[in-house]
Formats: C-alpha cells, structure tokens, sequence
C-alpha cells in the first residue's frame, strides 16, 4: 500500500466541527416558514384535544353545541388558517412527488394538483354534508 | 520493512484513469490496483467536455473513413496502425459506455445517436446532450465504486516517480489533507493525468491541468513526443476562456466576422464550419489582424450565431451552452450570437507511449490527454479525444494488468531511500525555505502570458527564440519563490509551486520543440515557414531531458499504412 | 476607469496553530464587471496572501470544486458576481455543516461514503453482452431521469439541508437524487437492491421538506422532489401487493 516518512511534518488529522446554531431557522425566511409549517402540528393537536373535551363536556351527540366559550371560536379560526396553509402547501406540491404516467406520458403535474385540490373539496363538502346531517 | 504494494497505480482519476483501472480489473479481478489523483475523481477536467465521442457506429460509415478523416485531420503525423487500432476499438467503448449507463442522445428507433463534428466526413460523434464529458466521467467513477480491487488516494499529489535500476516502482505523493509525503508502490503505474493548458493565460483547461504526469514521466528520462503539437480551439468565450463547444457548429452554427460574413468560405469552402480546428484557428486570427474581427474589452472577437436553429433544437441539443451563454456574458444564446476567439484547448503532445500505453521504462505506461501514443498527429480532430481516453485508457489498463501479473514485488529499502531524498527535496525547496521574493502567481502569470503571445497560433523564429529567453528568465526566478503557507495541512501553496516547476518544464519542451520543427504541420504554424515539409519533417519531435535547460532533440518516422500523405485541404 | 475596490472576508482556519477559524479581510482591486468570486479568491492567492487555501477547478461550473458560503448562502464561487454584491463586502466560508480541514477547505469523506451507499451503478439481472449492442432507449425514457443526472457532487445541498445539520447519519439530497436517477433508468433493474439504504431511518423519511437544497442546487437538479418522490416509491413498494417487483 503506502510507506510514510519520517518527515518533520505533525499529523494534522484535527478538524474543526462547529455545532448547529440554535437560532439556525432564523437565519433564512425559508427555514422560518418552514418552521411555521411544522409548528402548525402543534396548535392543531391542541385544538383536537379542546375540540374532543367539548364533546365531551356537551354529553349526548344529539344535543351538541360548539362551546360557548369565545376563545374556542378565536382558537379554532386561527386554528383553521393554520390547517389551510398546512393543506394548500401540502396539496401544491403533489404534482412534484406524484410522478406517474399515463399511456406512457408523464401526467403533467398541474393535472394533479388541480385533482388534488379536487378531492379536498369534494371530501370537505361531503363530510360537512354528514356532520351536518348527524347534527340535525 | 515490510509493505504491501499495488500491482497497478493509476495516477489521475479522469476518464482515461478510470477507465484503465476498470479495465485492470477485467482483465485480471484478483490484482490490487491504487488510483492516486490530486482532486477528486469527479471534479478531473474530462467533466468539462461538452460535444461528444466519436466512432463508427453506423452502417453507412466505415472504419477507413473514420481512420482516413483521423489521419488527414492529424496532417499525416498520426502513427496509420495506431489509427487503424483506434476506430476499431472506439465503437465497443461507446457501447461499454452505454451498457455502464451513459445517457447518450438517441435516435427515435432507440439507438445511440450521431451528429456532425469537425473534420469528420460522415455523422459519428455520439453525444449526451451538450454535456459529453460529464456524463461519461460521472458514469465511469460511479460504475468504479462498485470493485473493491481499486483502492483510491483523492487528494494525493504525485510530486515524483519512483524509478529503481530503469524500472518504475511507484510514485511519491504529498498526502494534502495531512501534508505526510507517502511512497506509494507498485508493479506498474500508469500515467493518465490529463492535459497543460494552464501554461497557458487563455485556455478552456481547469486549474489542474499543468501537465503534472508529463513532467513526472520527463524527469524519469521518457521522451515528450511531438510537444510543437498544441491546439487552439475556435470558440473560446473571451476573458473566462470557457469552452463554445464544436457541436454548435455540427449543429448548424455560422462564424461570421465584423461584416457579417461567414468568412470560412475563404479558408475552408468544402467543410466551412465544420472544418477542422487549427485552420478555423488560423482563420480566425488572420481575419483579426486584416481588421475583420470584432473589437471587445477583452480582446477581438468573432459571431457564433445559432438564432436560426430556434429554441426548441437549442434546448434539445445544446442546452448547457444556453446556460453558460446567460450565466457567464449574459446573452441568451437563442436571441444573441455568441462571441468567440481561439483559444488554448488540447495538447496532441505527451509523454512518448505506444498502441498499448507502453513508454520506454518497464512499468511505466501512460494514456488519455497526458500520452501522445500516436493518434492525434499535428491536430486532434473535435471528439476523438473522449474516445481516445477510452480506448488507450483501457489498453493501457489491460497492458498494465498483463505486466504486473508477471512482475517481481517491489524492493522496499531503495524505496524508503528514495522517499527520504524526495521528502528532503520538497521541504528544502519548499516548505522550509525561508526567505525568497517572487510570488508565485506573478511567475505563473508572466509564464502565461508570454507562451500566449510567443507559441500561439501563429509562431515565428523570433518569437519562439525570445520564448526560451524568458521561460530561463523565470525558471531563475523560480529559485527565489516566496512560500507563504508555513502549514502542512492542505497545503495549496505547496501544490501551486510544484505544478509552476512541472509547467516551467513542460513549456520548455514546448519551445524547443517548435524552434526545431522549421515547418507548418497541424496546429503548429510558423509564419516563416508556412509550408508542410514531408522530406524533412514527416517525423515526431522527441524531446529529452538535459542537464541544461534545452532538451535533447530526436525524430521518428512516422508509421505510414494505408494513407499516402497527400496536400491537406477541406 | 474608475478605481474600483471591494473588500473579501474569508474564514481563515489552520488546525496546527488555530481552535477555531477567525475571519482575515482583504482589499482587492474590482477590475472588470465580469468578476467572480473565485476571481477574487485568485487574486489574493496570487498577489496578496499565498497562503489562503481552497479548492477549484473548472471555474464554469461543472466540476463542483468551488462550493462555499457566500455571504451565508452556500454557492459555487465560479458563479457569484462580484458585481451583485459590491459595494458590500463578501464574506466567504467553508460550506456549513461539514468539518472544516483547512480555510475554505472541507471534509468530503462522509458524501464519498454516502454517494457509494446508494450504489449508483447500472444493476442488471443479466447482462447484456457488449456484442448485442446498445440497449434501446428513447429520450422520452432519459427525460424520466435526465433532472436527476445533473448533479456535480458539489454538496451545496448538504450545506443549506438543517436536518444533515442536526443530524450528519442523514443520507442526503444528492446520493438520494442520485439514487433515484438510477431507479429511473429505463435500464437498470436495481431498485430493490437500493431500497434498504434509501427506505432506512436515515435514509429518504429523515427528510421533513424543508426544500432549500433544491433553492440552492446550481443545476436544478431539484433533490427534495427526488427524495419526495421516492418516499412514494418506498412506500407503494411497501403498501401494494407485489408493489416491491424489480
């Protein structure tokens, strides 16, 4: 393989590995927004959390109520852009993961997201349709 | 002391490197082959090649037409048997290649596709779009990741040969990354560092190719052949020297000068074009000192102009060109011509190698851009050079892999005595000197500037002879380099002076040679003797190491076969 | 002509003498609108200070020598115009989240070791002899995977990428968007073979999107739709019956 000499020169082997800011998100409006997008999660597990004790609180399905409470209408609201924005970036990108062909020709990725954005209307509406319906 | 050995060391990790070392391995999977290059395989400059690799691949085409177009484009220097072997070969490396994964642009029945290219009579330069060169060096390293014979040093500059009793042992490198100088041994070694365009100020080559592997095998007393031999390619960007590929033109590109007129039909009517580099060259400057080229901040100039090809064939086929036409003058190549000048691409000149890589020290075999085996002659027609590194890369490999199976191991004590006495010749010269006044990029830069201006295009008498003065001035001052960088880690002060010592050298053989060569022939032009001499000159120029600064000069006949040299026009 | 001046800050680190790197300014002349930041680094080298050490080589942008940080974004200094910064200064250092060798210089094994993971080779059940020629393709099947194929290895990805930050095990942008070109390759039949690197914990799901290795990608070779993409494909593999074919 290889012989080494007996040269003057030190073994200089050391590196320098500087550790991840903390603030590293802050360094870029791209990584923030990326930060707002995962932090959505968190505000939205609460909301389900407040959501399931309000029914729980309203006892019997039939007779439910959204809560009363103001904050809840406020925190839901926010809640909902939150879910929006999480959705609408989320819906966007399909057409650059989804890659599949049709008759041997790539579906062009505006078909895809203009699908899936379909499906999310079509879904919202029909599960707004029986919530609704079980409500009354 | 005890210590294992290669049985093949590559020096070099481009395309011809790579494919050598592969090539150890088919022939011969039980033997140990290093690869030693001083950057990263991935980063050797075959990845700046653009246009493509030709061979016959077609049924209209022929392998007499491909030698013939070779050896004409060559102006009757190529060695015919060499040429011969080539075009036989070119095709199965192509499909190798493809069978390895390599993109190539395909014809709408599936097959590999061709286009048109300089000085070659039919369509057989296959391409991967206007990214030639990347992909095949991408799909060589790659498919090299998967034989653990080959053991790879990235990062390793070769500062000597290790040769014992006129047999190559090996090599000894500077580890840059820890700054250990290491003696790396084996059976054979095989040069296949690239080209010396950095020798040059105005060049399409990178900064690593300073002619390392040529200097190394000149120092162990093999010839340079046919060092004269420099080619200038026709479409440089002004001030970056960055590559215009030739396939714009195979595409249908016009060069037109400050008229507007496409000045080729008076230099080259049959082939305009599509002739082959060193007339279009010629052209060029002669057009700029008759006052028909364009006046830029950064030197005269002249029009590529593909707008007539449209932006759908421009995005297809030369796409990469688009991009560096925005990128780098910030013209879209669709709507603006291109302005281009000759400059520095190719050197036919190397280290003196046969058919199979064979240099005249047992062990030593060198191939690619760094070996003249024959097959360029006095100019390299536009992608035979990606080809070339295929198939001497693979012979080379094969010849190597043939000789080290039979080979006796290394002795280790004249290795460790030769290691010492290289290791105490860098750090006095080098990294211990104290002291000193010039810097080493003024030297380089004066070095540069000077072979510019004294073998370029056009060399006269005077020129040249003033040439050798100043490269003796500057080797002077080479002795009084100023070393900054006292550090042994990743020491690229260190790296730059021994490449400045190998150019210093290589420019020198350089000179010499075209002082010596009283005609015109190929890329080598001399105004004060403008005309080809077959009586006289129908040779290679092999230049020798001395004591003094001058090489010692001797000719070889060119091998003629089938192909009486005839006058050479398109 | 106007005496142009513009100021280059660049790290500075040399492990024999330095704990941690420290910056050094240099003035330097800004001669021509066409200037790069390499050409700036150049210049110093050459005329100022030989000692400041960095890697290049193409300089057009094809070899991925030259990737450092340029006033905190990771570039290929070929391709940084002077011009866009002047007349701030510029501040170049080594690329984030590798370990720092020497200066501008970084540690590079850990992406070798990586690149050679995803075994980024043709696989074929059989081989083809050389004698049958080439395999047939169409430029509709290379336009599949061309995207992928662009990558120069110059690992800005891995420098703008915070998980390989937080986390080095992470497999990363480029040896999966290599990977994928592979997969895609009408002749390779290694898609199997490849998917324990990929489908591993550090592999294709340590990714979160965040999607700023294909902003900074040189080439547009758009790595975080290629690890997107194969989180798909691992998973229909996993999902669909007989979805894990070759």
């Amino acid at each position: 393989m290889s012989v080494e000499a007996e040269s003057t020169a030190p073994v200089a082997t050391r590196v320098y590995k500087p550790a991840m800011a903390t603030g590293w998100w802050t360094h870029k409006r791209h990584y923030f927004w990326y930060m707002v997008r995962e932090f959505t999660a968190l505000p939205m597990a609460a909301w389900l959390l407040w959501f399931l004790i309000e029914i729980q609180r309203s006892g019997s399905v039939k007779t439910f109520r959204p809560g009363t409470s103001t904050a809840f209408v406020i925190f839901s609201f926010i809640c909902l852009l939150f879910a929006l924005y999480h959705s609408v970036t989320f819906l966007g990108l399909a057409g650059v993961i989804i890659h599949i062909k049709a008759l041997d020709r790539p579906v062009p990725p505006r078909a895809i997201v203009v699908t899936m954005f379909g499906l999310w209307l079509v879904a919202s509406i029909v599960i707004g349709a029986v919530l609704i319906g079980f409500g009354r | 002391m005890d210590f294992e050995s290669y049985d093949v060391l590559v020096v070099g990790g481009g395309l011809a490197g790579i494919r050598a070392a592969i090539a150890v391995v088919e022939a011969n999977p039980r033997l140990k082959i290093g690869m030693v290059s001083k950057v990263y395989p991935m980063r050797s400059h075959t990845v700046s090649a653009e246009g493509g690799a030709a061979a016959v691949l077609r049924p209209e085409d022929s392998y007499e037409t491909h030698a013939f177009d070779t050896i004409k484009g060559s102006d009757y220097l190529a060695d015919q048997d060499v040429v011969e072997a080539f075009v036989r070969e070119a095709p199965i490396e192509l499909i190798q290649m493809e069978h390895w994964g390599c993109p190539w642009s395909r014809d709408p029945d599936g097959k590999i596709s061709a286009r048109p290219f300089g000085g070659m009579t039919t369509w057989r330069t296959c391409f991967a779009a206007d990214k030639t060169g990347f992909h095949m060096l991408h799909t060589v390293f790659q498919t090299s990741l998967k034989y653990p014979q080959i053991h790879r040093h990235d990062e390793a500059f070769v500062t000597k040969l290790l040769v014992e009793n006129g047999r190559c042992e090996g090599v000894v490198a500077v580890d840059m990354r820890s700054g250990r100088f290491e003696a790396i041994t084996a059976k054979s070694v095989i040069l296949a560092t690239g080209g010396l365009g950095r020798v040059y100020a105005f060049t399409t080559n990178g900064n690593i190719c300073t002619g390392d592997g040529m200097a190394l095998a000149y120092r162990a007393g093999v010839g340079l052949k046919d060092m004269e031999m420099v080619q200038f390619h026709p479409t440089g960007l002004p001030f970056t020297g960055i590559l215009i590929t030739e396939a714009v033109r195979g595409e249908g590109g016009y060069l037109t000068n400050k008229d507007g007129e496409r000045f080729l039909k008076r230099y080259v009517p049959n082939k305009m074009e599509l002739g082959p580099r060193d007339i279009i060259s010629r052209a060029m400057v002669t057009e700029f000192e008759e006052g028909r080229g364009f006046e830029g901040p950064h030197g005269k100039f002249m029009h590529l102009d593909v707008r007539h090809l449209g932006e759908a064939v421009i995005d297809r086929k030369l796409p990469f060109m688009r991009e560096l036409g925005r990128e780098f003058v910030g013209i879209d190549i669709v709507k603006d011509p291109i302005p281009v000048r000759p400059v520095q691409h190719y050197m036919m000149g190397g280290v003196d190698a046969d058919i199979s890589g064979v240099t005249p020290v047992p062990g030593l075999y060198a191939a690619g851009e760094c070996a003249n085996v024959g097959l360029n002659g006095g100019n390299r027609l536009g992608s035979n050079s990606l080809s070339e590194c295929l198939v001497f890369g693979a012979a080379a490999g094969r010849a190597a892999a043939e000789y080290a199976s039979s080979a006796k191991p290394v002795g280790s004590n004249p290795v460790e005595a030769m290691l010492k006495d290289e290791t105490a010749r860098i750090e006095a010269g080098y990294l211990d000197k104290k002291g000193g006044e010039e810097r080493i990029g003024t030297i380089r830069e004066d070095m540069q500037r000077d072979m510019d201006a004294g073998a370029g295009v056009f060399r006269t008498r005077e020129s040249l002879e003033k040439l050798t003065k100043q490269l003796g001035a500057l080797r002077e001052r080479f002795t009084n380099i100023k070393i900054e960088d006292s550090s042994r880690t990743f020491n690229t002060e260190l790296t730059a002076a021994l490449e400045l010592d190998f150019m210093l050298e290589v420019a020198d053989t350089i000179t010499y040679s075209a002082l010596a060569r009283e005609e015109s022939r190929g890329a080598h032009a001399r105004r004060d003797f403008p005309e080809r001499d077959d009586a006289k000159f129908l040779k290679h120029t092999i230049a020798f190491r001395t004591e003094e600064i001058a090489p010692r000069l001797e000719y070889r006949d060119v091998r003629i076969t089938n192909f009486k040299p005839q006058a050479r026009s398109y | 002509m106007t005496d142009k001046r513009i100021t280059i800050r660049a790290a500075r680190f040399d492990p024999e003498k330095d704990k941690v790197p420290h910056m050094q300014s240099y003035d330097i002349p800004f001669s021509d609108e066409s200037m790069v930041v390499l050409d700036a680094l150049n210049y110093i080298k050459a005329h100022v200070d030989g000692s400041l050490s960095y890697r290049w080589s193409c300089r057009m942008g094809i070899c991925g020598s030259c990737g450092m940080m340029v006033n905190g974004t990771p570039k290929l200094t070929c391709a940084a115009f002077l011009r866009d910064y002047w007349p701030r200064p510029v501040t170049v250092a080594p690329l984030t989240n590798f370990p720092v060798v020497r200066d501008l210089v970084v540690d590079m094994e850990d992406f070798m070791h990586k690149l050679k993971s995803v075994k980024p080779w043709i696989i074929r059940k059989q081989e083809m002899p050389l004698g049958a020629g080439e395999h047939r393709q169409t430029m509709d099947e290379i336009d599949d995977f061309r995207q992928f194929s662009q990558c120069i290895n110059c690992m800005l990805c891995y420098a703008a990428c915070p998980v390989y930050g937080l986390d080095n095990e992470f497999l990363g942008p480029a040896a999966i968007a290599l990977a994928r070109r592979y997969n895609l390759d009408s002749r390779d039949q290694g898609t199997k073979i490849r998917l324990p690197v990929l489908a591993q914990s550090d592999g294709v799901w340590e990714c979160s999107f965040v999607g700023e290795c294909s902003v900074v990608c040189p080439k547009g070779v758009d790595p975080a739709k290629a690890i997107q993409q194969t989180k798909l494909d691992t998973t229909l593999r996993f999902v669909l019956p007989y979805g894990n074919r070759e």
